[in-house]
């Protein structure tokens, strides 16, 4: 009887053209891979294509991991990539190194401000320069990545900026082929098909002797929160962001 | 065939650009410019215009003395006959169709040493022309600045440097050893004699002598300016009513660049001011551009950020062009932006974030870790693709060869790119650098770093939980400016609140700072 009622409910909204409304009938969302394999995993093959997604997490987690990978994943399939750096931290050398194509990356660089010295106003000034640009780049089209790093920014600067911001952002990337990411110390926002990767990690180091250590990377934690729910990734912890979020 | 040569016959002063030429294509539509000093004209059809040959060259006569140009004029049924007597003669020399041979063949040899300068244009108009179609039917368009020297046939004299010169000189020395001192001499011989004792630059020596050309004239067609001038009958002071204007030149502009199936790769504003100053920009564009919309755009964005100072009397618009773009887009490949997207894009955010602030990234070739550098965004086509992964080809190779000697040259990127979903690899760290570095004071114990403070009153002194090193690193120490120099020790530097961050410590001076933090 239930279901009679559901297939008449659905012939309803189809007639009225609201059939995109049904959750089971809308088209599967496509995905461009992280490169990250164990994310890959977890996002069921990757970031959503047309959303507002974000990276979050604090230093030293393997937030520019995940970064750079996607951006080597989109260049070496022949895309072309943007990467908005509000802040001019990015480090051409570690991206070429992690097997991004330099040549298929726009890079817009902010002002190199140092946070902890900036004079009041300078650092909320770069934000607003970093979303306009991003902005821009997004209206454009034809990018696979807009990527806006927005790390290392005081949550107050983040907070300040009208909350509308990021829904409009993910209006402009919705009908797109595009994913646009955010990256952030903390959460900021992310469309209703995006994700937001909560990172956290410690540092591994390699070598017993003190001449022959060295830094092997991070073994990172995850949290992906959705709109349709929490996964955790390996070895993840319940934190500080399970409130925040 | 009829065929004109015009030369130049003044050492001094040197022939005005382009003058010749138009004296040339005032008579005939099909021209060939060699340098600035000689012409070579096909004036085949003006017999039915202007009469015999003798009344055509009296015209040719009458145009480079309207023009003021001391010339010489030969007519002759070739290219390389005209050419010839136009260089051994002064004033007119008249020949009939068919009697090349037979005007050539009183010159002596050493005339014909003129041919190395017509060689050397007519393969230069060859590969020009060559290069014409392979821009055209090449699929990946980038700017091409045009040259006044085209495809390396470059006009000049021939001097006694030049291969072919001393190639053809030799021959004729050789000649007038044996005893051929007259070109009627030399055409008198048997060809394939010549080829055996002489080679193909006898045979070349040869069909000069007889008057014969290797390859026919090919006309090139005037070269077409792409400019807008408008006089305006009242100042502009602003942008927004400067636009209007623009748009009508950039409208007419690109109808013309339509026409002639061209596209601008440059755009050389020139606005002259009530002041009576010039202010001039030029955009270099990424990619062959004729739509209207977007070069009105991308001058005015242009000129957002370089106003000018004063009120606006004439605006020229002056276009560098290529031609025009065939692209064949991939059914299966992801479409890149366009260049004009790239181009209103690229100005807009250059408008917004300043000169110098975006652009495809660039590793330079020095191991200063700092550097970096910035280069034009130029996507590639769509459809052209990276040779899949490189990176993990790299990695399994450089794995087997770790296995086989034991030490492992593979990168951690590749290392965590190769690892499953079920393994526990580290991922790698990446330095995120501070452009500007922050100083730090670091307390050593044992010769490593142990406690490091930040110079900020909120930040207190932070135990180090674990680092490596030192690394390091130093060069240009060869340069003058001793700004460029550097010599410093790396450390990587866990903190006691798990951040890692790359310190350096300058050697010269004991001073640390922070480059930046791993992420």
């Amino acid at each position: 009887m239930a279901s009679a009622a559901v297939r008449s409910l659905e012939t309803l909204l189809q007639t009225r053209n609201l059939g995109s409304a049904l959750p089971a009938m809308a088209a599967p969302p496509r995905r461009l891979a992280t490169g990250w394999l164990a994310v890959d995993h977890r996002l069921g093959g990757g970031w959503s294509l047309g959303a507002l997604s974000e990276v979050v997490g604090a230093s030293s987690s393997g937030r520019t991991h995940l970064l750079l990978a996607t951006l080597a994943q989109a260049t070496r399939q022949g895309q072309v990539v943007a990467l908005v750096d509000a802040l001019d931290r990015f480090d051409p050398a570690t991206a070429a190194a992690a097997g991004v194509c330099l040549d298929r990356v726009l890079w817009v660089r902010g002002a190199p401000v140092m946070v902890e010295q900036a004079r009041p106003g300078v650092i909320e000034q770069a934000v607003k320069q970093a979303v306009r640009a991003g902005d821009q780049i997004l209206r454009a089209g034809g990018f696979a990545v807009v990527a806006l790093d927005l790390r290392d920014i005081p949550a107050r600067c983040l907070q300040a900026l009208p909350s509308i911001t990021w829904l409009r952002l993910a209006q402009v990337v919705e009908p797109q082929d595009t994913v646009a990411l955010l990256l952030a110390d903390a959460p900021v926002g992310r469309s209703a098909r995006g994700v937001s990767v909560l990172l956290e990690g410690r540092a591994v180091w390699q070598g017993d002797q003190v001449q022959s250590r060295r830094l092997a990377g991070f073994q990172p934690s995850w949290v992906v929160r959705s709109a349709t729910g929490v996964t955790t990734g390996e070895a993840s912890r319940r934190t500080a962001w399970e409130g925040a979020c | 065939m009829l065929i004109a040569c015009l030369v130049y016959d003044a050492a001094d002063p040197p022939a005005p650009h382009g003058a010749i030429e138009q004296v040339a294509r005032a008579v005939s539509p099909r021209v060939t410019p060699c340098g600035r000093a000689a012409v070579v004209c096909d004036v085949s059809g003006l017999g039915r215009v202007c009469g015999p040959p003798a009344v055509v060259a009296r015209e040719v006569l009458a145009q480079a003395a309207a023009a003021g140009l001391p010339v010489r004029l030969a007519l002759a049924g070739t290219m390389t006959t005209a050419w010839v007597l136009a260089h051994a003669r002064a004033g007119l020399t008249l020949g009939a169709v068919g009697t090349d041979a037979a005007m050539l063949a009183p010159l002596p040899l050493t005339h014909l040493l003129a041919i190395t300068e017509l060689d050397r244009h007519v393969a230069g108009v060859r590969r020009h022309t060559e290069a014409a179609v392979a821009i055209r039917t090449a699929a990946d368009h980038r700017p091409v600045r045009r040259s006044s020297k085209s495809g390396g046939g470059s006009p000049g004299t021939s001097t006694p440097g030049d291969a072919s010169f001393r190639s053809y000189r030799d021959r004729l020395a050789t000649l007038e050893r044996w005893g051929i001192d007259t070109c009627g001499a030399l055409a008198a011989l048997s060809r394939a004699d010549v080829r055996a004792r002489l080679g193909a630059s006898g045979v070349r020596l040869h069909q000069a002598a007889c008057g014969e050309d290797v390859v026919p004239l090919v006309p090139i067609a005037q070269a077409r300016e792409f400019v807008d001038r408008i006089e305006l009958e009242w100042p502009i002071e602003g942008l927004e009513p400067l636009s209007f204007v623009l748009a009508r030149q950039c409208d007419r502009l690109a109808r013309h660049l339509e026409q002639a199936d061209r596209g601008a790769v440059a755009i050389r504003t020139t606005l002259t001011l009530t002041t009576r100053a010039h202010h001039v920009r030029t955009l270099a564009l990424p990619a062959p551009i004729r739509d209207a919309k977007v070069l009105r755009t991308l001058i005015l964005l242009d000129l957002e950020s370089h106003p000018p100072d004063a009120g606006i009397d004439v605006v020229d618009l002056q276009l560098d062009v290529v031609p025009g773009r065939i692209v064949q887009g991939s059914l299966l490949a992801r479409a890149t932006p366009s260049p004009e997207r790239v181009s209103t894009l690229l100005a807009r955010l250059t408008a917004l974030c300043g000169e110098g602030r975006v652009g495809s990234p660039v590793v330079l070739d020095t191991h200063d870790g700092r550097a970096c550098g910035l280069a034009p965004f130029l996507p590639p086509s769509s459809g052209s693709t990276v040779t899949e992964p490189i990176l993990a080809a790299e990695a399994r190779e450089a794995m087997q060869s770790a296995a086989m000697t034991g030490f492992s040259t593979v990168t951690e990127p590749i290392l965590a790119a190769e690892a499953g979903p079920g393994e526990r690899a580290p991922v790698p760290a990446h330095l995120r650098r501070w452009r500007r570095p922050r100083p730090v004071q670091v307390e050593v114990a044992r010769g490593r770093p142990a406690q490091v403070a930040w110079f900020t009153p909120h930040d207190r002194a932070m135990a180090v939980r674990a680092c490596a090193g030192p690394w390091r690193t130093s060069g240009a120490w060869w340069d003058t400016d001793a700004a460029a120099t550097w010599d410093r020790d790396e450390w990587d530097v866990e903190l006691a609140d798990g951040l890692v961050y790359r310190l350096a410590r300058h050697r010269g001076t004991g001073a640390w700072e922070a480059e930046g933090v791993f992420d």
